[in-house]
């Protein structure tokens, strides 16, 4: 059974004469518990695919149907609870002037959970902060505390299906592995879904089981963990990718007979 | 129990604590600044004068004295800053029309700086025809000169001082509704915005709880740096008779009565003159190092 199915997926921004078509007709399936990546270059639309499912893009044509159920416009407050999504940026995603308890406290709030001293509590143990981090301002956090601090206040409302913007690009190599594993680890505590967007290779190769790559909007192929890791890829374009992320491969020199 | 470690900790322990620290820090950085203390001062030092204008007035500000005597008296030890016509003491006038000013100052800013930022916050956020008709409103508004429509107000609601700050009031917000509208146009589109919406926050929480802590200090600022300009709307309109009524002490009305007779006794216009400069001065100075230390993205 599919957790989430996308179908012909269009995305137009703009109107009349300068349209940009993001995404033009993009498909693909997610079962439950999985983790699917997308993968693509800057302006690809991987991201573009994810603020339509949480209602931030437009949905311009084709369907977006999570358990079975195609998504209503504006999204309704019992979406919100099941889909939350961490952003790229951590040193945008959160407000300059809310202390983390404030942030954490304001989905339970508008949510009306109760024991929300105990949860935000739990909350902060869960991504590895402790209580010395509650009450502190975001320019007091690094970027890899906030990017916790994000993956928290996503969880706190408990969802089902995590949507992940390249949630590490913004981090340096060694907060990267960190961040990973703790996804890594939240997804199997609590058998979430995610939908990772990253354009780094070997990222979506540690966490994903299937991932699609795409460019220029549209789909270039789907392919599964096991194919990327023998580099068993049909389209040059993905094969183009698998080259560039083993990083720069300087050509030996040969030396030539004089 | 307060301290400064207890202020300044990297972990505080509440909310509370977290909140007195980042307004101690915002302190601090105001505190650097030389400029923006002495305006600090100043309008410390005016809120103090109101306050204990009866203990510092050394005369009646409206019953004067001797009229045969004591009227138009220069600058002397017994009258610090001279006499006016009426033979009242203008030290004790400028001491007690320093609560009239603090009233115009706070009212002003009561009344306008809300209007402005839910005006234009809720235009800004929402776009579309909410903004053009908000707009639209703040345009007419504005297109009007300032002192004619606060005039048409004040003649409407009848003369006296609180008309005439609901006239200053009524013309000063379309400043702040444009300035809130371009700080929430940047403000809108942001991820931190994106996300509170991604949990299902209304509008009104998120314009609130969120839009207009960010568009605040930069309003303030504004309304800080627009005060000079205030209080001579306030003494403008009490010059053509529909703001303080006599015998009121307002420093505009002091001037526009020693306006008759400027040339030869220039203490009557001119002590009042230096009072409404100064506090304009203190004004100033103050929002123009508020500026800089509530700025949110210019601090670390």
């Amino acid at each position: 059974m599919n957790l989430i199915e996308i179908s012909n997926l269009d995305v137009t921004f703009g109107s009349f004469a300068n349209t940009v078509a993001a995404v033009r007709d993009v498909s693909f399936n997610v079962a439950a518990g999985e983790a699917f990546g997308i993968v693509g270059e800057s302006g690809s639309g991987k991201s573009t695919v994810l603020r339509a499912i949480c209602g931030l893009a437009p949905v311009t044509g084709g369907t977006i149907r999570i358990d079975g159920q195609p998504l209503k416009t504006p999204r309704d407050a019992g979406f919100y609870r099941r889909v939350q999504m961490v952003f790229q940026d951590p040193y945008a995603s959160l407000h300059p002037r809310h202390t983390v308890d404030r942030v954490l406290a304001e989905p339970l709030a508008i949510h009306g959970f109760a024991n929300a001293e105990t949860r935000i509590e739990q909350a902060l143990a869960d991504v590895g902060l402790g209580h010395g981090f509650r009450f502190r301002y975001p320019h007091q956090l690094s970027g890899g505390q906030r990017q916790r601090v994000a993956i928290a206040r996503a969880l706190i409302l408990e969802p089902k299906i995590l949507l992940l913007d390249e949630p590490t690009s913004a981090l340096d190599a060694s907060i990267q592995a960190e961040v990973l594993n703790l996804l890594d680890r939240l997804r199997s505590e609590r058998g979430l879904t995610y939908i990772l967007v990253s354009h780094d290779l070997a990222v979506v190769a540690h966490m994903c089981e299937r991932l699609l790559v795409m460019q220029h909007g549209r789909t270039v192929e789907e392919l599964t963990r096991a194919e990327l890791q023998g580099r068993r890829a049909q389209q040059p374009y993905t094969r183009a990718l698998l080259v560039a992320s083993q990083g720069y491969v300087g050509q030996t020199p040969t030396l030539e007979k004089a | 129990m307060i301290s400064r470690e207890w202020l300044l900790t990297d972990q505080p322990g509440s909310r509370r604590q977290a909140r007195y620290g980042q307004a101690f820090r915002t302190w601090l950085s105001l505190r650097s600044n030389r400029l923006a203390m002495v305006g600090f001062w100043i309008i410390a030092a005016l809120i103090g004068i109101a306050i204990f204008a009866p203990w510092i007035a050394p005369y009646d500000p409206v019953v004067g004295g001797d009229l045969r005597l004591d009227r138009l008296i220069g600058p002397s030890w017994d009258h610090l800053m001279g006499t006016d016509d009426q033979a009242r003491d203008i030290f004790s006038r400028v001491v007690y029309g320093a609560r009239l000013t603090l009233l115009v100052v706070a009212l002003v800013a009561v009344i306008a700086t809300p209007i402005g930022l839910a005006v234009g916050t809720t235009a800004g956020y929402f776009g579309g025809w909410v903004d053009v008709v908000l707009m639209r409103i703040t345009d007419i508004f504005l297109a009007f000169p300032r002192l004619i429509l606060a005039l048409a107000f004040a003649s409407a609601l009848g003369p006296g001082i609180e008309n005439a700050i609901i006239a200053i009031a009524i013309t000063s917000w379309p400043p702040y509704a444009r300035l809130a509208r371009a700080e929430t146009l940047t403000i809108r589109e942001t991820d931190y915005i994106n996300a509170i919406r991604l949990q299902g926050a209304s509008s009104p929480r998120i314009i609130w709880g969120h839009v207009v802590p960010l568009c605040l200090s930069s309003v303030i600022v504004r309304v800080t740096l627009d005060m000079a300009g205030i209080i001579l709307t306030a003494a403008g309109l009490g010059f053509l008779g529909l703001g303080a009524q006599p015998p009121q002490p307002e420093w505009g009305a002091m001037i526009a009565a020693g306006r008759r007779f400027i040339i030869d006794f220039w203490w009557v216009a001119t002590m009042p003159g230096i009072a409404i400069f100064i506090v304009s001065l203190g004004f100033n100075l103050l929002g123009d190092g508020l500026r800089d230390a509530l700025d949110p993205k210019g601090r670390k």
